[in-house]
């Protein structure tokens, strides 16, 4: 089941100036990674990636994906170090109709003589802070274990 | 349900037992394929959120190759699309047939059986330039009918190979032109009509990636169709217009023509593929199912003809189309489902050695045709039939870009194909 993406997360997917990528994977396991600035947050909450390309690896692994219930990644970056991962699902494309319309012109605006093959609709089912310091913090607390000891000897 | 309809139901495997055995087939497809077999019925709840200013719906006056499962002619949504941009064209049935329903849950649109929601849909958007009229007072959706991305003229639904009584036995375009023509009163649409419809539906960006052009058969001419192929350069010169492209995607579902006939489509207009249907993939069953094209050009004529095309329009930009399913009509079809198969894709391997891939329809037993009182086979020989069609598509690396699940919608297996 889909989750809520908290306002921050939201507020970072949906900045302009964000760092965002999108990995897929093949039938074979095989993992595809792209940066794309299309990534954004629809107003269903679910995140959206725009696919220019009918035969990109990203648009056929989305393809499977819808197909086989396969999780798909986005991460976001921004300032201040805040990192995002989500996992989800991809939900729907619209090849067609007002969404696809809407985004059709958008892009072309933007990119210039491009085309638009898809809006994929991701459902986010779990997020992770990629923070390394949050993410060394929790670690910490919970698996005390993994920590070299030159880190606590008194110097 | 029929009582005969509903033990050969409980025959076979169900949807669940189907998507279950083939794992590699997305479940999607298998719906739609299903969909497609037991044709929908809208009730009165989903017909309550059509809105015909929005959604497209057979207005009776759309020029559409085919009619339905029963007699009516009744203002329904046209098909619908699932959730991956499949487009299901669907074939409102009876109740008493056996579909799906077509219904409202939770304030959306669903595909329900048994009580069970198996998937949601969207209905099909109308586009803009069907609330226009040409200079000459034709509304353009009698000139052009539309799909999710694709712009679709038919020059005529009369096909003359039925003159002689000699149509296709599971076909009622015939039937099908009649009706309209007498109900509707349809116009006949002129180059001008085409130029001005197409040009306004390209003001809608982004609405459309594609054109198809199909006719019936037309046998005039000083050889055997030439007048058919004179009707589609006309059309075709007037659609290109307006492009800044000689070329511009856009496929042809046609008779199968002379070379001669292929290169003056070819070189004279801006068509960039060309499909010719041999509609069974079967010598002796085409002979008994398609005696017109038989006794015209015979089944080797028209697939050597379909396959030297590729010499002109290129490897992968021609195509065979079949309706799947017809093979098993009854008598003098195959009479085992296993039989069907493997006769229907080794000739469909014999097509695709030579460049040209082989794609089928659903066969739905229309109102209007001879094999009105017929069933279509199982739903597991149409999940193997799209799948063997897609695996040959793979083995000799051909792909179906001008008729694939964006561009047509009507084919489980090339809806497979889209991943190529």
């Amino acid at each position: 089941m889909g989750i809520q993406l908290s306002d921050e997360v939201i507020s970072l997917l949906n900045d302009l100036n964000s760092n965002k990528a999108l990995a897929t994977v093949d039938e074979t396991g095989t993992p595809n990674v792209v940066h794309s600035d299309s990534i954004h947050v629809d107003d269903d909450g679910n995140i959206n990636y725009l696919e220019i390309l009918e035969t990109s690896r990203t648009n056929h692994n989305l393809v499977r994906s819808i197909w086989f219930d396969r999780t798909v990644s986005v991460v976001v970056s921004g300032a201040d170090s805040k990192s995002f991962q989500i996992k989800g699902i991809p939900i729907t494309v619209h090849i067609t109709g007002p969404i696809f319309q809407k985004h059709y012109l958008d892009i072309r605006k933007r990119l210039g003589d491009v085309d638009l093959t898809g809006v994929w609709v991701i459902e986010p089912h779990e997020v992770i802070d990629e923070n390394i310091i949050n993410r060394k913090n929790e670690e910490e607390a919970k698996r005390p274990f993994f920590r070299h000891l030159d880190r606590l000897a008194k110097i | 349900m029929s009582l005969a309809l509903t033990e050969t139901f409980e025959r076979e495997l169900s949807l669940i037992d189907v998507v279950a055995k083939y794992p590699e087939v997305p479940r999607l497809i298998i719906v739609k394929i299903d969909a497609q077999r037991r044709g929908v019925y809208y009730t009165d709840r989903a017909l309550s959120v059509v809105d015909p200013n929005i959604h497209m719906v057979s207005d009776t006056t759309a020029r559409e190759l085919f009619g339905g499962r029963d007699d009516e002619n009744k203002s329904l949504p046209i098909s619908l699309l699932l959730r991956d941009g499949t487009s299901v064209i669907v074939t409102p049935t009876p109740l008493e047939q056996n579909p799906y329903l077509v219904d409202l849950v939770d304030g959306r649109l669903a595909l329900v059986d048994n009580d069970e929601v198996i998937e949601f849909v969207e209905l099909w958007r109308k586009p803009r330039y069907y609330d226009l009229k040409t200079s000459s007072g034709i509304p353009m959706s009698q000139v052009l009918s539309a799909r999710p991305q694709r712009l679709s003229l038919v020059l005529s639904n009369y096909c003359h190979f039925w003159t002689d009584n000699k149509g296709c036995l599971y076909c009622d375009s015939n039937r099908d032109s009649k009706k309209l023509k007498k109900e509707i009163g349809l116009p006949r649409v002129k180059p001008k009509d085409i130029s001005e419809t197409v040009r306004e539906a390209l003001k809608e960006e982004g609405r459309f990636s594609t054109f198809c052009i199909t006719s019936g058969s037309v046998l005039a001419g000083n050889e055997l169709f030439d007048k058919e192929v004179d009707l589609y350069i006309e059309a075709l010169q007037a659609i290109g217009e307006n492009f800044t492209t000689k070329k511009f995607p856009s496929q042809m579902v046609a008779t199968a023509f002379n070379e001669k006939q292929l290169r003056r489509l070819y070189n004279e207009t801006g068509i960039m593929s060309y499909t010719s249907d041999l509609e069974v993939l079967h010598e002796d069953k085409f002979q008994w199912i398609c005696p017109g094209k038989a006794d015209n050009v015979g089944y080797q004529g028209w697939k050597q003809r379909v396959i030297r095309a590729v010499d002109i329009f290129g490897r992968g930009n021609v195509a065979s189309g079949f309706v799947g399913g017809v093979e098993l009509a009854k008598p003098y079809g195959f009479t085992r489902e296993d039989e069907a198969l493997r006769s229907t894709l080794e000739e469909a391997e014999s097509l695709a050695e030579s460049g040209v891939p082989a794609f089928f329809v659903v066969w739905v037993p229309r109102a209007g045709s001879i094999f009105h009182d017929q069933q279509a086979p199982s739903l597991d020989y149409y999940v193997q039939l799209a799948l063997g069609l897609h695996q040959l598509r793979v083995k000799y690396n051909l792909t179906i870009d001008f008729d694939d699940y964006r561009r047509c919608g009507n084919h489980p297996d090339t809806d497979l194909s889209r991943t190529l």
